[in-house]
């Protein structure tokens, strides 16, 4: 993830004035693009194709079970990788015997780790690759490991505390932690964003009001249908690899490195991928080399090996939200003025670090003098986290939102007031108005639990907030005009499911003044022009400029051929409905078709480089969400009626895509605020719920009323104003959902999940309080 | 310290093809199985592979497997129709839903050599993508796919559901599809779907 706000001096620019902001309080912004950038889409432009409501190309092929997912394809003389994965969670591996899985006929290649210390269950500990799946895992039931076990650590608490067993001895730390290291703790860390503001005692000492809170948010597995894996296939030295990945140019470098080959020899194939949520962005996963294993067994065995991991492995080693110990602090004036905010976090990665959770603390709410975040990562004999759909910041804000709905209470305010009193940006406070409307936030309990009756409504509300990350450079796109008329796009990004391949053809589609069913869009592979690893929100705003200017380029080509058809000169032409005409006499037109068909070459082919990223109308993204939920006071159940999630991408692409985005975010979210944690064994240190029935994920009996509101925005920033919209939604709905059984019952749960044992407990809690 | 269960040692691990074994299943069998209705008695196979008979989207396809192999295994490793997915391969997730004989079923939970003399319908035999069933349009007008790994789950038990209740209403959706897991988040558009879909079809002679 790469922030190119600010444009380098030297290069020369050329300056576009652009009106920006929301519909309702248009501003012009003065920009400074990189010479050869088109004008930025803003709230003047007459958009046809952008914006609008298509439905995903790749639709029909999924639907009928015709997409070929990774976890799909196969090929001749096709072997079947197997992992054999660490049973321990501490250990140093004194032997491995894979004598019993070679003697099988059928078994074709073996490899084992050269490592020796075994620090999570779960980890890589040898592989084969045989001639069937069935065959495969009954040969990696018979290799053999030797442990000698050590003392662990699975449970947070436990890993702070002193003579805690060590998962890192001092000198093995990964990466090179800038701040200080104490046992199993890390920090504190002061985040690159958010940084420290004033003095956070002095503010706490100013307020008329202040609330101290403990949150507690444990792992999420990110777990996607499909789970991480490969197939690969060497064909002398060159290596093509199928991957189920967010980032083929990631795996394509991974590769080359681990393997010690050029890049230039590795090609990566991603046509169709079953969801990774910030799991799938390395060249493996976080906690395992499956794909380089599968390369070297592929080698081994001369033969293509596909190895894909179970669910069991899934939830054990491919990554997962961190767990987060939180407390909040604030401090506020009579009126609901902040003054001060700290958060202080403890956070464990497993065996890896960026536990962080103080992203919304540090950003949220930027007009409070005092604010310091400190975070702190603890490490645990547990498998290592991967960023998951904004990362931290679900559980950070899970903390914050809390604390501020337990503010308003002690300052016996309206929770929406006292987030209009401290709101930053302009953009959350439209939001506000439209959100609160959409639910019927007068319906809210004015005192929370008073509704009679053992089943309790109530409604809550919690802020969330992202950043627009766009590569600015190092993303090309090519666009092709054939002389029948057929248009593509080719783009080395994958598609994870965010529909990203329509919303290209949609802006090819706008700038040829086509429809989107004429463009055909190739995306995931890395024969393309470069692209981006899908993480941070930053797929469609680092390609959609690039892809643009390619069309605007392949347009300007076309509209060569056309000008002397049409008695007129290129530069007075515009583009529309299918044809190309003279855009002040609209009558003299010729078919898109009919001036393709007088191209003098086969194919007009136009490829663009991503210009820098500048000026933007806000640097981040604002969002809010708004819950309604129903508790049975005498069960605990907690019933999620609605959610509105009002979020702000810039200009949407594709709107329905967009808001299908937001749906699945609050899907997830109120997932984890209601079911999802990952157990593991204290006293064995496993997985207790490595499945899909034990680790419950919403499903749909579960499913509530989800309303997605696009707010838009003309944000500039890039030639089609596209900010992001992946991560964002996901931010404040866990906190959302606890402040609406909080207005529901009276009863503030304080960690996550809201499981009927907490609920009811704190109900009674609050009862006899 | 207790020693973890090791789920992947050769002592505690019983696979599919010993549990065969174990139940007494187990012993080499080379006639095509189900080409012989009535054959009378306990038929015993494997452990190798044997040839069955299978009856796939109206089609006789014959798949020579080891009986251990699932009827998802052999659908999507021996016969290309890799629609439906094994996801959980153990009944939770409906990713591997296809019809027997009309019904919805979990693929994961049944062994290919148990389908024989069964109806099988597969996502692939409802549709093709330039002939879309009025439940696949529906999915794809509705957005009620992202990923779309999950989808064929949710296309064949929409389907199967329909036909069984051709008017449903919102509760009776989700409870029809209350066991296929979405992952992307996509539950109230493929109810969106699946309402758009029955009312799209006249309820007489309909074909979801
Ligand atoms: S794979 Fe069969 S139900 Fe999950
Ligand atoms: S669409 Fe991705 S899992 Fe359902």
């Amino acid at each position: 993830m790469t922030q190119d706000a600010s444009p380098k001096p030297p290069a020369p620019t050329v300056t576009y004035l652009v009106k920006v902001g929301h519909a309702s309080a248009p501003q012009t912004l003065e920009v400074h693009a990189a010479e050869g950038d088109i004008k930025p889409w803003d709230l003047d432009s007459k958009l046809r194709v952008v914006k609008g409501r298509q439905p995903r190309l790749d639709g029909p092929l999924k639907v009928t079970g015709q997409a070929k997912y990774t976890f799909d394809i196969s090929m001749p003389g096709m072997l079947w990788g197997k992992m054999v994965r660490a049973s321990v969670p501490a250990a140093e591996i004194v032997k491995i015997d894979t004598s019993k899985a070679e003697k099988l006929p059928s078994v074709k290649a073996v490899w084992t780790t050269e490592a020796r210390a075994v620090r999570f269950a779960g980890q890589d500990v040898a592989a084969v690759a045989a001639i069937s799946p069935e065959v495969a895992e009954d040969a990696a039931r018979l290799v053999e490991v030797t442990y000698d076990e050590r003392p662990y650590v699975t449970d947070l608490q436990k890993a702070m505390e002193e003579g805690a067993p060590l998962v890192y001895n001092a000198d093995q730390v990964p990466g090179s932690p800038k701040a200080p290291v104490k046992g199993n703790v890390v920090g504190p860390i002061v985040p690159r964003r958010g940084g420290p503001r004033g003095d956070v005692a002095k503010g706490l000492a100013e307020a008329d009001v202040t609330v101290e809170s403990t949150y507690y948010v444990p792992v999420h597995t990110h777990s996607p249908l499909e789970t991480h894996g490969v197939i690969a296939k060497w064909e002398g030295d060159q290596l093509t690899i199928w991957a189920s990945t967010q980032s083929i140019s990631t795996v394509r470098e991974g590769m080359a490195e681990y393997l010690g080959i050029d890049r230039k020899n590795v090609t990566v194939i991603t046509e169709h991928m079953g969801g990774g949520f910030g799991s799938k962005l390395a060249a493996s996963a976080e906690g395992t080399n499956f794909s380089g294993v599968a390369c070297k067994l592929a080698k081994q065995a001369g033969a293509p090996v596909k190895m894909m991991l179970d669910r069991h492995e899934e939830h054990l080693c491919t990554g997962n939200a961190p767990a987060a110990l939180m407390t909040v602090r604030l401090g506020a004036k009579k009126d609901g003025t902040l003054t001060a905010i700290h958060h202080r976090s403890f956070g464990t990665a497993g065996i890896a670090g960026g536990a962080g959770t103080g992203g919304p603390s540090g950003n949220l709410y930027a007009n409070t003098p005092n604010c310091l975040v400190e975070e702190h990562d603890v490490f645990t004999n547990a498998g290592p986290a991967a960023p998951l759909r904004a990362p931290g910041h679900s559980q950070g804000a899970f903390a914050l939102e809390s604390a501020m709905d337990e503010l308003a209470d002690k300052l016996g305010m309206d929770p929406l007031e006292l987030r209009r009193k401290n709101e930053s940006s302009p953009v959350r406070r439209i939001q506000y108005d439209i959100g609160s409307k959409a639910i019927g936030w007068e319906r809210r309990n004015k005192k929370a639990g008073e509704t009679s009756g053992p089943r309790k409504r109530g409604i809550g509300m919690a802020n969330g907030n992202w950043y627009v990350f766009a590569r600015g450079s190092g993303v090309g796109a090519e666009v092709k005009i054939h002389r029948d008329g057929s248009v593509e796009v080719f783009q080395g990004s994958q598609d994870i499911g965010t529909g990203f391949r329509t919303a290209m053809a949609m802006v090819v589609a706008e700038e040829l003044g086509l429809q989107t069913r004429d463009v055909t869009p190739h995306v995931g592979d890395t024969r393309w022009p470069e692209g981006v690893g899908s993480g941070g929100s930053n797929t469609t705003n680092s390609v959609a400029p690039a892809v643009r200017l390619a069309a605007h380029d392949a347009r300007t080509k076309l509209f060569a051929v056309a000008a002397p058809l049409l008695g007129a000169k290129a530069e007075d032409l515009d583009a529309a409905g299918g044809k190309i005409f003279v855009a002040a006499a609209p009558s003299k037109s010729i078919g898109f078709r009919q001036a393709a068909a007088k191209m003098p070459n086969e194919v007009i082919s136009a490829v663009a480089e991503r210009k820098k990223q500048y000026e933007t109308y806000r640097q981040d993204l604002a969002g809010t969400q708004f819950a309604e939920v129903e508790v049975d006071t005498e069960t605990g159940n907690v019933r999620v009626l609605k959610v509105v999630s009002v979020n702000d991408c810039g200009i949407p692409i594709n709107t329905l895509t967009t808001e299908s985005q937001i749906i699945g975010a609050m899907i997830q979210g109120v997932s984890w605020a209601l079911f999802e944690n990952r157990i593991l064994d204290r006293n064995v240190g496993t997985m207790v719920n490595p499945n899909l029935e034990a680790y419950k994920i919403l499903s749909s009996k579960d499913m509530f009323e989800a309303v997605a509101i696009v707010s838009e925005i003309a944000n500039a920033g890039n030639n089609t104003s596209a900010a992001g919209i992946g991560e964002p939604p996901i931010v404040p709905t866990l906190a959302a959902i606890a402040n609406a059984v909080f207005n529901a019952t009276g009863a503030r749960v304080h960690s996550l999940p809201l499981t009927p044992d907490k609920v009811l407990a704190h109900i009674n809690a609050a009862r006899r309080a | 310290m207790a020693k973890p269960p090791d789920h992947d040692s050769p002592a505690s691990g019983v696979s599919r093809r010993t549990f065969l074994k174990t139940a007494g299943v187990g012993a080499a069998a080379t006639s095509l199985i189900g080409a012989a209705p009535g054959a009378s008695g306990p038929t015993v196979l494997g452990p190798d592979a044997v040839p069955l008979a299978l009856k796939i989207n109206g089609a006789a396809r014959t798949v020579t497997v080891e009986p251990r192999v699932t009827l998802l295994r052999a659908l999507r490793n021996h016969l290309d129709l890799t629609g439906a997915k094994e996801i959980c391969d153990r009944g939770a997730c409906g990713g591997c839903t296809v019809m027997l004989d009309g019904k919805p079923i979990a693929s994961c939970l049944m062994l290919a050599a148990d389908a024989v003399g069964h109806e099988i319908t597969t996502v692939e035999g409802l549709g093709t993508p330039e002939k879309m069933s009025a439940v696949q349009a529906a999915f794809v007008e509705a957005d009620a796919l992202q990923c779309g790994f999950c989808t064929p789950g949710f296309v064949v038990a929409s389907t199967a559901l329909l036909r069984q209740n051709p008017s449903p209403t919102l509760e009776q959706v989700k409870d029809g599809l209350a066991g296929n897991l979405c992952r992307c988040g996509t539950y109230s558009r493929v109810f969106e779907a699946v309402l758009k879909a029955a009312k799209a079809t006249p309820v007489a002679g309909r074909k979801a």
